[in-house]
């Protein structure tokens, strides 16, 4: 099986746990205490990592430290539909994002780290550059629309999707607003309600997918 | 504006194993403070002035006061029973009231929305009646009774179980709650929340847990109680106002929310009002 | 409102930003909005607060035809009247639990609120469809100074390359929905959408500069 170092509150872990959950893939979890402890640091993981981060993706021979790559991996090994296609275009789109997903990384996740976790950095500068990439990537949703797909590289969801949607979603963690995107709203909650989805702490499940239980007064 | 009486309650301000000589700069109801370790490796609190400040060593955390504490420390006696797991969860900083941030750990109509399939789940929402008092002799609001069904009450349980809960004020910002232990039905776990309160609208969270779990690695109980935090953390910094309002009115309670009624009373009763709301606004 | 009257209708969202089942947050003068379309595609607005504890309802959800907050599940019908307490499920809520409502107009794919009583219906676009909202961080004055031209009474603002309807959100804030003719090109409303890009980045750039005066 597949190992993930995987620390629970970190959105790029959370990129591989959900992959391999849209995918049916099992993974093999080992905790990796990120905070407090900064066992990333260690001996034992920077062996793996020399760059301290997570996650770190292990199967066999196979040692992946980039999130990206790790999604690439498991859709190719589980559910090929989620990389590009033939299309030169759609697999120009998918590396488009896959790179670009890198600054929502560095601006919305740092901005994140420092909010919440109290890590160092300038907070107006990664606000203000998370605010840039959201418009980016709002206008791209847009036009995607216009070309009558619903998905960052397709009509279909693709690692492109993945690689973005957690610091997105997360971006009010780092105090950066998600109101004023619409059409990132809509394509949030397209990837929020596909079949097997999994959340993370800080995103809600959406309860309207479920029906409105029975009143049960008097006790459970 | 004025801390009042709060001012000389005590705070948590850091992880004590986690302190070095250059120590942590932080700041204690907007006064900046620094937490470091001496020479001899003991705790010390400093504020911008240099004045040294009361410091305590309990529960994991360094604590302090601005003012003169009248009363010691509280006693949490279960952090002195052997066999029990103490879990430093680490600071998570959230942009509320530090009085919101525990009005919210007492209450647990919330499970089934927030803390979805972990400490609850539609269709078992109701709350069934609890007792809540202020003991007078100890001055701490108390909570007994309380039970909720809850699909994963812990990391050491497996399934769902009913799971019963006392809920403890034992000071403006601290919290304890006691809690079915899964391993061991006769002792109660406890899980708390001290809250360090920066800014009236602004606080440092230290989570804090002494269990019977013999089984699970650590950083997977630390990671358990990040989750229910963080997902907590996300309701806190979208309540309006920021601050808890103390005055009748502009916040509705039912029978579910008696705990949030008392604390909301005795804070008001104490004049803690630091990071509260008097007049509706 | 660019005109400031005290009775208006604001155009706070596009119709298809909120499709069936949704909510999400707008904004008029009056404070934050939980706006939502129920199963049934009825669109109501409330204040953005739930009576309870004080937490945003756009962060809620939409079951059938009720609002629920995210928080404790407690669910509003559309007049803003409490329906359900999930933590008593017996209980028949107090009519005292209820959020503020505001009217809502849907027309010519534009969601429009009410503020005050405003005579007749929302202005009609005549001929015009939306694009897409974006918010600029400029208000409607710096807009007019980087389109080069004023907006109208209605907040209808028509540059040659570009044809916006303006909202203004809060001081310094502006809500734009992008409009096209409704024969446009695919290619010309994608044309449209990347410039309001380059026109709000301009707008936010005289924003700043006239701050820095």
């Amino acid at each position: 099986m597949m190992k993930l170092y995987d620390y629970i509150l970190s959105p790029s872990c959370y990129k591989v746990r959900l992959m391999a959950a849209l995918t049916g893939v099992k993974l093999d979890l080992r905790a990796v205490d990120f905070h407090p402890g900064l066992e990333h640091r260690g001996p034992e993981l920077l062996a793996l990592n020399p760059a301290g981060s997570i996650p770190i993706l292990e199967d066999g021979d196979l040692l992946l430290t980039e999130s990206s790559a790790m999604l690439v991996y498991l859709a190719a090994k589980a559910a090929p539909g989620w990389l590009a296609g033939s299309d030169a275009e759609e697999a120009a789109r998918v590396q488009q994002w896959l790179s670009f997903s890198g600054r929502l990384t560095a601006s919305l996740g740092g901005a994140r780290l420092h909010e919440m976790l109290l890590r160092p950095g300038d907070i107006g500068v990664l606000q203000s550059q998370g605010i840039a990439a959201l418009r980016e990537l709002e206008l791209g949703l847009v036009e995607q629309a216009e070309r009558g797909k619903r998905f960052l590289a397709a009509d279909r969801p693709t690692v492109a999707d993945i690689a973005c949607f957690p610091y997105v979603a997360l971006a009010p963690d780092g105090g950066v607003s998600l109101d004023p995107y619409p059409a990132i709203r809509l394509w949030s909650r397209a990837l929020r309600s596909l079949k097997g989805f999994i959340e993370m702490p800080g995103i809600h499940r959406l309860h309207e997918l479920k029906p409105e239980p029975q009143l049960e007064a008097g006790g459970a | 504006m004025t801390v009042g009486p709060m001012l000389d309650e005590w705070y948590p301000v850091g992880i004590f194993g986690q302190l070095d000589e250059a120590g942590r700069k932080t700041m204690l109801m907007d006064e900046p403070i620094v937490v470091a370790r001496d020479g001899n490796g003991d705790a010390k609190v400093t504020d911008s002035s240099g004045r040294i400040l009361p410091v305590r060593v309990r529960y994991g955390h360094v604590w302090t006061s601005l003012g003169e504490p009248k009363k010691e420390l509280f006693a949490i006696p279960e952090a002195d029973q052997p066999g029990r797991r103490f879990v430093d969860v680490g600071v998570v900083r959230v942009r509320c009231s530090p009085l919101r941030a525990v009005e919210n750990f007492l209450d647990i109509a919330h499970f089934p929305f927030v803390h979805t399939d972990i400490l609850g789940a539609e269709p078992h929402t109701e709350v069934q009646a609890y007792k809540v008092e202020i003991r007078e002799d100890v001055d701490e609001v108390w909570a007994t009774q309380v039970q909720f069904y809850q699909p994963q009450a812990a990391k050491s349980a497996s399934g769902g179980i009913t799971t019963q809960y006392m809920y403890r004020v034992a000071g403006p910002t601290s919290t304890v709650l006691y809690k079915t232990c899964p391993p061991r039905p006769s002792e109660w776990d406890v899980i708390t929340l001290f809250v360090q309160p920066l800014a009236e609208d602004l606080c440092d969270v230290w989570p804090w847990m002494a269990l019977f779990d013999d089984d699970t690695p650590m950083t997977d109980l630390i990671h358990f109680q990040q989750t229910i935090f963080l997902q907590d953390r996300s309701i806190l910094e979208n309540q309006v106002p920021r601050l808890l309002p103390l005055d009748p009115g502009m916040e509705m309670p039912t029978r579910a929310d008696l705990t949030s009624v008392a604390y909301r009373r005795w804070l008001k009763r104490h004049n803690y009002t630091y990071g509260a709301q008097l007049v509706a606004q | 409102m660019p005109s400031g009257t005290a009775s208006s209708w604001v155009p706070v969202a596009l119709s298809s930003d909120l499709p069936s089942g949704t909510v999400m947050p707008a904004r008029i003068p009056a404070g934050p909005l939980a706006l939502w379309r129920s199963q049934s595609g009825h669109v109501a607005a409330s204040a953005d607060r739930c009576p309870h504890r004080g937490m945003s309802l756009s962060h809620g959800f939409v079951r059938g035809e009720t609002l629920s907050c995210i928080y404790h599940g407690w669910s509003y019908g559309q007049a803003g009247n409490c329906l359900r307490i999930p933590a008593h499920p017996g209980l028949t809520p107090p009519e005292a639990i209820r959020t503020v409502t505001h009217p809502v107009a849907e027309a010519d794919g534009v969601i429009w609120i009410a503020v005050g009583e405003p005579a007749g219906t929302p202005p009609a676009l005549a001929g015009l469809v939306p694009l897409r909202s974006l918010a600029a961080f400029a208000g409607i004055a710096a807009i007019e100074a980087a389109a080069g031209t004023r907006a109208n009474a209605a907040g209808l603002l028509e540059a040659e390359d570009i044809r916006l309807l303006l909202s203004s959100a809060r001081e310094g804030e502006t809500l734009i929905h992008v409009l096209v003719e409704a024969d446009a090109s695919p290619a010309a409303r994608i044309a449209a959408a990347r410039a309001a890009e380059g026109l709000r980045r301009k707008a936010e750039d005289f924003q700043k500069k006239g701050a820095a005066r």
